[in-house]
């Protein structure tokens, strides 16, 4: 039995399942708590079900997107579990980092289905879940005193502090970014011996297609007024950059 | 009904927000920190937790920052119901954010209002159960296509699926950033080249790295500081 079998058995699809099902039946209650609090409250009942219908159309795009970066990590992970954490609490470019993180703690050159074996998967998993628990975590300890202390105050977190705040967040984005692009270039340049240049190349191909790819999709978007490639332009941009070491694979 | 009584539904429906939110915050963390335990019992094999420590250290904290930042600017926004809704269906940045600005914009309700907390509540879960429907759909008819999937031809996909993402967000982080990547690139890429090695520990290099960045739009932020100031 494969590993990607394994991870692909019908128990893990009954777990993740029982999981997204539950979260489900939360967004419903919720849904049906805010509805009748609205209309004990005097709102009116076709501008809530515009909202609703609103939030809906909205939603589609952008939850194809999601689903293609479960196709994306189904290959290494099996279906289930990037549905899991796709459908609850996740973000593609999270899941993404953190397994390779992960991946790369359990003695895993990449995050592959080649190297995947049960107890990297659910380390990997592990980790995924534990990274991503701040919102959760905070809010079940300190939303009832946060949003009471702000008293509606109407403020969204936007003063001079948070002008720096944005910056750095932005920052450590961007160091993360650069320490993986530099080692696809080292691996390149030296992974087969100093400045040899005959190290795995595909990596370095990958992310520049890909980078390509996001560029044609920032240009579309903000040039040729098709705004609604933005749902799609990481989740594309990766999928092409996959194509692409099919391709280079196949042709090389 | 008066105001006052339209107070008083609203505090006893924010009340009970409070507890239900708490409640299936704290379920749903338990679920999903436990279910790498319950699939290691079915695939015979726990997580091995130094590895899941480590990891933690060099790539968890990164988020762990974000994680704290997104709380403190989006719970306002959101309020008591479609805060803890957004936080556990996740997708924050990318689509919860945007749905439920545009819904309150669409209705004009202001932050920290009961219509604002009712309109964002109900925007945040009708995009919520419109994500888990798409996905469980496309999972189902992802099933028949998994022979595909695992063949040999599109193994090299799968196995970069870490450098097409970097590739993406490189192009999107460092465009209008270029000040600050250029440096952290460069040495980076020095770092790995001169020490092969380095490249199974890339996520421990996240740390200085990050702080390069860090420092760099720090200087930068002083600097143009000083430039409105004068």
């Amino acid at each position: 039995m494969t590993i990607l079998s394994q991870l692909n058995g019908p128990a893990i699809y009954a777990v993740c399942g029982g999981i997204v099902a539950f979260v489900a039946v939360i967004c419903v209650v919720f849904m049906i708590r805010a509805w009748r609090a609205g209309v004990a409250l005097g709102m009116d009942k076709t501008k809530m079900r515009r909202v609703i219908t609103s939030s809906v159309t909205f939603t589609i795009l952008p939850s194809i997107g999601i689903l293609l970066g479960v196709i994306a990590l189904s290959g290494s992970l099996g279906t289930p579990w990037p549905w899991l954490r796709l459908s609850v609490v996740g973000a593609l470019h999270y899941e993404t980092q953190v397994a390779q993180a992960a991946a790369e703690q359990v003695g895993m050159s990449s995050l592959s289905a080649a190297e995947m074996t049960p107890r990297a998967f659910t380390t990997i998993a592990l980790l995924m879940s534990v990274c991503i628990i701040w919102g959760m975590l905070l809010s079940t300890l300190f939303s009832k005193r946060y949003l009471k202390k702000l008293g509606g105050s109407g403020s969204s977190g936007g003063g001079g502090a948070a002008g720096f705040g944005d910056k750095a967040m932005t920052a450590m984005f961007i160091g993360l970014i650069c320490a993986y692009v530099g080692s696809y270039i080292g691996g390149f340049v030296s992974g087969e011996g100093l400045f040899t240049f005959s190290g795995d190349w595909t990596p370095l191909a990958v992310a520049g297609v890909s980078a390509l790819t996001m560029a044609g999709c920032v240009y579309l978007s903000e040039k040729k007024g098709m705004a609604w490639l933005e749902s799609f332009s990481i989740a594309g941009s990766m999928l092409v950059g996959m194509a692409a070491a099919v391709l280079l694979r196949l042709a090389v | 009904m008066n105001e006052q009584e339209k107070r008083a539904v609203f505090e006893r429906y924010n009340e009970r927000t409070h507890i239900i939110g708490r409640v299936v915050s704290v379920i749903t963390l338990v679920l999903l920190v436990g279910a790498p335990f319950v699939l290691g019992v079915i695939l015979g094999a726990m997580p091995d937790v130094g590895a899941v420590a480590k990891g933690f250290v060099s790539v968890g904290l990164v988020w762990m920052v974000s994680g704290v930042a997104e709380y403190l600017i989006y719970t306002p926004m959101l309020g008591a119901g479609g805060g803890y809704l957004a936080f556990i269906t996740g997708n924050l940045i990318n689509m919860k954010i945007p749905c439920a600005i545009s819904a309150r914009d669409m209705v004009g309700a202001k932050t920290g209002t009961a219509e604002n907390e009712v309109i964002s509540t109900l925007s945040i879960a009708a995009s919520s159960l419109v994500t888990i429907l798409v996905l469980a759909l496309g999972v189902l008819l992802l099933v028949p296509l998994q022979p595909i999937l695992q063949s040999e031809v599109l193994q090299p996909a799968f196995a970069n699926v870490v450098p097409a993402l970097f590739g993406a967000m490189a192009y999107k982080y460092f465009r209008g950033n270029m000040k600050i990547a250029v440096t952290p690139l460069v040495v980076m890429s020095l770092l790995f080249i001169l020490v092969p090695s380095l490249t199974g520990s890339t996520s421990f290099m996240i740390i200085p790295s990050g702080a390069m960045a860090i420092a760099i739009t720090w200087i930068l932020y002083r600097h143009e500081r000083k430039s409105s100031d004068k």
